[in-house]
Formats: structure tokens, sequence, C-alpha cells
């Protein structure tokens, strides 16, 4: 069957506006194009089916069915990891080039060891620890991720560590230092990332990766909270900027802004702490008893500040033509004012609110300077949002609460309308 | 070495360490079992679902506590060691508890789940953990299995126990006896009829 561009192609000759050798050249040129998105196609739906077939296998396994002796049941629950491991041998030494069949087989052998030890546990009666079970199934596959090149595998430690983590810093805390092993757990699936960031940067495994890792160190974050875990907010406000600066390098340049998981989360995450902070209630509840300026919260603000800082100050001297934008520095902004919050909580939420409105601001003018609708209403939400949250503050009159809100409507009206004349002004100009 | 060496070293160090893990889960039980002391623990199930390991019954023990002096340096989340004894019926009730394992093999390594009050000042009651909580079975007799023990339960004469075998700190459940008839049995009768 021809396709569409075979059809048009030969529809373009015929009407001799082509010459049939650009007409070859053209379908080589689509050939390829097609031939990389159906290798796309193989990976992902090849990693489906055998998520699909491991997980298959685990609940017809957790039947248990109960005519079978302890040692058939025993034998049976060994066959899926065995063959997990021959499909993985069969793609590293017959199938070296398919990514298709390194990722399928990895993915299976993935969840084959995970049913393998919950079957024994099954036959045995052994209650288990879902903590340790999680730590030991993701630790067993580690290796893969590198004997394979496995994406989904990496992928899956990254869950298999944050839910780890998860249940020892945050659920069932048995030992506090026991969340500080997520950053040595965390180290070992790096090197893949920087793989991915060098032969595969434009690969859908890599914007995964780009949502994944900034999104389990937030999660994780929070489970290096101690005593003083009001300092946190210095780290979180601190980390959600180095991940907007992360954000904006060039990598993330010409790609699709869902890809880039880092500035989406900086920005949303950044604006989210600050609305919450621009609270009265928080500031005069601020439990100062207790705090100390020795504790790890602070160490790791500290350590957070500094990188982020570090990276501004790298993107400012090497990276010329980027401009410094509004959210790249709130979280230096953010430390003088946490700290005045601890003496004078009127003052740190009259500063919280003008940050917020200020950012707002910034970011419709950075939105119509750049003529680009999204930053631009992006700008006018967080004004809207803030809004919205003096609106809960019963202290202001209701007149005033009405007349911010018409005044919001007709800037959303009236900078949109704005903004769409322009574009058509410059259209017609031609300077588009 | 080159690359495809060592990732083929790799992989097979990596292929024999996920079939240790679970090969060792199952020796260490087959130990017990082959080894191990037979103990009766008086129970009272009920019926949870668990998505990743099929259905199994919850065991709830009835003699799980153990009074220990107040100023007693044994605590909850503390590792304990459980040494235990037949009542008069042959059911099992904790001996001793200590932080130290003691010097023959038949105890059991676990935790305090918590730490209560009795009516006297000057002692504190231990929650012990029961490593050995859960019996699994087939997925079509587990909530039969339940069924049959409330049954059992209404009828006030009859006695529900864990049967487990321990030794060196492990504890390995080998069946849930309803009457002394295993629950497995029962089901598998009720079936029949």
């Amino acid at each position: 069957m021809k396709n569409k561009i075979t059809v048009r192609l030969s529809e373009l000759i015929d009407a001799g506006i082509l010459s049939s050798d650009k007409a070859q050249e053209i379908q080589l040129f689509y050939k390829k194009d097609l031939d990389q998105s159906q290798n796309r196609l193989f990976v992902i739906f090849g990693v489906l089916g055998a998520i699909l077939v491991g997980l298959g296998i685990i609940l017809i396994l957790a039947h248990n069915w109960d005519d079978l002796s302890r040692a058939t049941k025993t034998v049976i629950a060994f066959i899926p990891l065995l063959l997990g491991q021959g499909f993985c041998a069969f793609s590293l030494f017959k199938k070296t080039d398919s990514r298709s069949w390194k990722e399928a087989s990895a993915a299976f052998l993935f969840f084959t060891v995970g049913a393998c030890m919950s079957l024994i546990s099954q036959i045995y009666n052994i209650p288990g620890n879902i903590s340790s079970f999680t730590l030991t199934w993701v630790l067993l596959c580690l290796p893969l991720v590198y004997i394979m090149r496995s994406s989904i595998v990496s992928l899956m430690y990254i869950i298999g560590i944050t839910y780890y983590t998860c249940e020892v810093g945050y659920w069932n805390v048995a030992n506090p230092l026991a969340s500080y092993l997520f950053w040595l757990l965390f180290i070992l699936i790096l090197p893949h990332y920087y793989y991915l960031y060098k032969n595969r940067p434009n690969s859908n495994f890599m914007i995964f990766h780009n949502w994944f890792i900034p999104l389990s160190v937030t999660i994780i974050l929070g489970t290096t909270a101690d005593h003083s875990e009001e300092f946190m907010f210095i780290a979180y406000v601190s980390l959600l900027g180095l991940f907007y600066l992360i954000g904006y390098l060039p990598f993330f340049k010409n790609k699709r802004r869902v890809s880039n998981g880092y500035s989406i989360m900086g920005s949303l995450g950044t604006v989210g702490i600050l609305l919450f902070l621009s609270f009265k209630w928080y500031w005069e509840e601020f439990e100062k008893n207790g705090l100390s300026f020795f504790s790890p919260e602070l160490f790791i603000s500290f350590l957070l500040s500094a990188g982020a800082g570090a990276l501004l100050f790298w993107k400012i001297k090497n990276i010329r033509t980027n401009k410094v934008m509004p959210m790249e520095v709130i979280f230096i902004l953010f430390i003088p004012v946490f700290f005045i919050g601890m003496g004078a909580p009127v003052l740190a939420t009259v500063l919280i609110n003008i940050l917020v409105f200020t950012l707002g601001v910034l970011t419709i003018w950075q939105g119509a300077n750049e003529n680009h609708l999204g930053i631009l209403n992006y700008g006018l939400l967080i004004i809207t949002a803030l809004v919205i949250c003096r609106f809960f503050d019963t202290e202001i009159s209701f007149v005033l609460r009405g007349i911010l809100f018409l005044l919001i409507g007709f800037g959303f009206f009236f900078t949109n309308y704005w903004m769409l004349q322009r574009r058509k002004h410059l259209t017609v100009n031609g300077e588009i | 070495m080159n690359y495809k060496k060592l990732s083929i070293i790799a992989f097979i160090i990596t292929c024999l360490a996920q079939l240790y893990v679970p090969g060792k889960m199952i020796l260490d039980r087959e130990v017990v079992l082959k080894a191990g002391k037979e103990y009766k623990f008086l129970t009272r199930p009920i019926d949870p679902y668990d998505p990743f390991r099929g259905k199994y019954i919850v065991l709830d023990f009835q003699d799980n506590t153990f009074e220990v002096p107040a100023q007693s340096k044994l605590s909850d989340q503390k590792t304990v060691y459980v040494q235990f004894e037949k009542d008069a019926a042959g059911f099992a009730q904790i001996k001793d508890v200590t932080l130290a394992p003691p010097s023959h093999n038949d105890f059991l390594k676990t935790s305090v789940n918590y730490v209560g009050s009795t009516k006297q000042a000057e002692k504190k009651k231990l929650n012990i953990r029961y490593p050995f909580n859960r019996y699994y079975m087939d997925e079509y007799k587990a909530p039969q299995a339940e069924e049959t023990y409330r049954e059992a339960n209404r009828d006030t004469s009859s006695t529900t126990y864990a049967l487990v075998s321990i030794i060196n700190g492990e504890a390995v459940l080998k069946d849930v006896v309803i009457n002394e008839k295993s629950i497995k049995e029962i089901v598998e009768g009720k079936n029949k009829k």
C-alpha cells in the first residue's frame, strides 16, 4: 500500500512541479523519519507488553494454588524469573542492536524478580516488611540498567527507591538515618541519566527522567527534616529555584515545554510555597522554640542555596544571551524574608505578598516582551491566585476585594486583547 | 577487558544474585521447618486482601503480652528475644523477653509493638509482634476459610490456633488449625459436600 507522501509526490511529478530525482530524495528523507518513529513504537509496545505479561504472571501465581505441593510451588515461582533472565541473555547476545528487545526483556525480568520473592514469601507465609522487600527488589535489578542499558528499569528503580524512602522516612520511621540512604541510591542511577543526556537527549525516556528525577528529589527532601522542620521552607524554595535554573539551561532550549519537568516543577512549586506563606497565620504560629542553627535542615538549606546560587552565577557569566528571569532569583530574596519572619511576622507577610505580586507583574512583562501568550497569562494567574488567597483574609473589606477582582478580570481581557492586536499589527507589517 | 565481556560477567553475577536471594529465603525457612520446635499459638483470624500476594488470613494472637518491671530497659521498637513455654493445655505462652539472645536456640527474634500500663504501677506490659501473622490460602478458599472461622468462633467450645516452628530467632507458620483440623482440610471438606 502506498503511503500519503508517495501519492502526493507522484501527483507533483505528474503535474511537472517536482523532478523524479528530488521526489526520491524527499521519499528517502521521510522513510528515515518513519523508521525512527516505528522503532520508538516498537520500544513502547514492547515495554508495555512485557509489563502486562509480568503483572499477569504475578496475578496468576498469586492465586496460591493449594492443590500443588510446597516443592512444586517453589519450582514454579522460579520459572518466570529464569525465563526473564533467558530473554535478557538472548537480547544481550543475539539482539545487541535492538533497543526494543533490551527494554522489553529487562522490564519483564524486573517484574519476575519481584514476583519470585513475593511468591516465596507467600509459600512460606512470611509476612515480610514492604520497605526491605522493595529495596532488595530494586537493588537486584539495578545492574540491568547498565548491562541492558534499560531506561524503563531505571524509571522503576527511581520509583522503587522513592517508595522505599517514603516508607522509612515518612510512614514508618524506625531509623531516622535510613532516609539518608536515598541519596546514595540516587547517585547510583545518575550515570545512566548522563548516558541518556549524552546519547539520547531527545528520547521519550529522557523526557520521563526529566520528570521523575526532580519529582523524586522533591518528595524525598522532606524526609531529612528532623526537629527544625521550619527551615525546610528555605531548602524547598532553593531546591525549586535550582530546578528552575536547570530547566532554563541551553539543553532545554528548543525542546517542548512539557518535556521540561524542571522548569514546570520549579516554577509552580515556588509560586505554591510563596502563596502558602503569604497567609499571616503561618508566620504568627511560626514555632521558634526548638529551632537549632546546627540542624541538618539548615545545613541542607545552605547546600541547596549555595548550589542554586552557583548555577545562577555560572549562567550569568557564561550564557550572556540568557537574561536573568524573575523566578530565578526568588530563592535568594526568600532567605532574608524568612529570617525577618522569625521576629516580625507582619513584615514577613507583607514582603512575601509583595514578592508574589512583583513576580506576577514581571512574568506578565516577560510574556509581553517575548510575545508569548502562555507566559503572559501565567503571570496573570499568579496574581489571580494571590488575590484569591487574600479573599480568605477576612480583614480586607468586601468592597476592596471586589475592586481587586474587577481589576484582575479587566487585566485578563485587556492584556490578551492588547497582545493579539500587537501580533496582528506585527504580522501586517511583516515583522513576524 | 572490553565492555561486552564486562557486561556478560556483570549479567551472570546479577542473575546469580537474583536467584540467590529467593533461594536463601527458602533455605532459611526449610531449616526452621525441619529443626525448629513446634508451638501452638491461640488465634483469632480475619480475612483482608493483599493484591500483591493473593489472599491470606491475618492472625490476631490472644497471648502476645508480657509484664516486666516498669524500670526495665525493654521498650517499643526495640529488638527483643522471646522464649516460650507450653501451658497446661499445650498452648504457647511467653516465658521470658530479653534484650540479648539466650544461650540455647529455642527463641524468637522480634520487636515490641508498644508498651502499655498495668494495674500495678511498678509494672508495664509489652505487646510483642509475632512475625508469623499471615497465612496464605488459595484465592477461592480464603473467603470460605474466614466463614469457617466465624462459625468456629460462634461455637465457644472450638479452639483455633497457629502451628509455628521456631528455632534460632526465626519462625515459620505451618498451619492454622480449628478443633485439631487444618483449615485447608475443613474448607476442602466443605467444597466436597
